[in-house]
């Protein structure tokens, strides 16, 4: 063996070592990856229900609406209520 | 932790605290038979006035007859309007800085009106919310 093929063989296990290497360490990193997309998802959809929840909207006249049936819409209920005062004026 | 599981998590912490901001009433009316019934919380009355209704239809001309008697209201046409405590709003009360419904039925929409009053400062806007209301009619 001389020095050129050392190298050639030195460097193709050194190559192997990194390739089988990779391959443990991609699952564990494959999962790292997939809970930090989770949780991403999980604060989007948090955000999504619990922003219009806590927040007032600034435009509508009412904060929240909530009801015991499906049928009328929040502005619908919201406008019942003042319509009643309208009518009882 | 998969994403599914951490949003059970957090959907059960938030639906409880959505349920914690729905009025002792609403939740005691929602459960009746034969009406519809929705809170409207923070209903804008002025710039700076809130307050919190809940509302009540009847579905049919036999449950409004029902309310009406339960309620105590008399008449047939227009609405009726008065001062309940807020545990038991068909009973009348007075006005004397402590929470109290203003309650208004409306008999052409056989419905009734539940508004929260808690301070002056409400009492006064929903008062100023009507002759408004007058002034434009």
């Amino acid at each position: 063996m001389d020095n050129q093929e050392f190298d050639r063989l030195w460097q193709m296990a050194g190559a192997k070592q990194t390739a089988s290497r990779m391959a443990a360490e991609y699952p564990a990193w494959l999962a790292k990856r997939r809970r930090a997309m989770g949780m991403v998802a999980a604060a989007l959809v948090v955000a999504m229900v619990s922003v219009p929840l806590l927040v007032p909207s600034t435009t509508k006249d009412y904060d929240h609406v909530y009801c015991n049936r499906s049928g009328g819409t929040d502005a619908q209920w919201a406008a019942l209520a003042a319509d009643l005062l309208m009518e009882n004026a | 932790m998969k994403t599914s599981r951490i949003i059970a998590i957090l959907l059960l912490v938030m639906l409880p605290l959505t349920a914690m901001s729905q009025s002792g009433l609403y939740k005691k009316l929602a459960q009746r038979k034969g009406v519809s019934v929705a809170e409207v919380t923070g209903f804008r009355i002025n710039d700076s006035v809130k307050i919190d209704v809940v509302l009540m239809t009847a579905d049919d001309e036999a449950t409004w007859q029902r309310l009406k008697k339960e309620y105590g209201i008399t008449g047939t046409a227009g609405t009726t309007s008065w001062l309940g405590e807020l545990e038991h709003p068909e009973q009348r009360a007075r006005w004397e800085q402590k929470p109290v419904l203003r309650i208004i039925a409306s008999h052409s929409r056989k419905a009734i009106g539940f508004y929260r009053i808690e301070t002056d400062e409400q009492f006064d806007a929903l008062i100023d919310y009507q002759m408004n209301a007058i002034k434009k009619k």
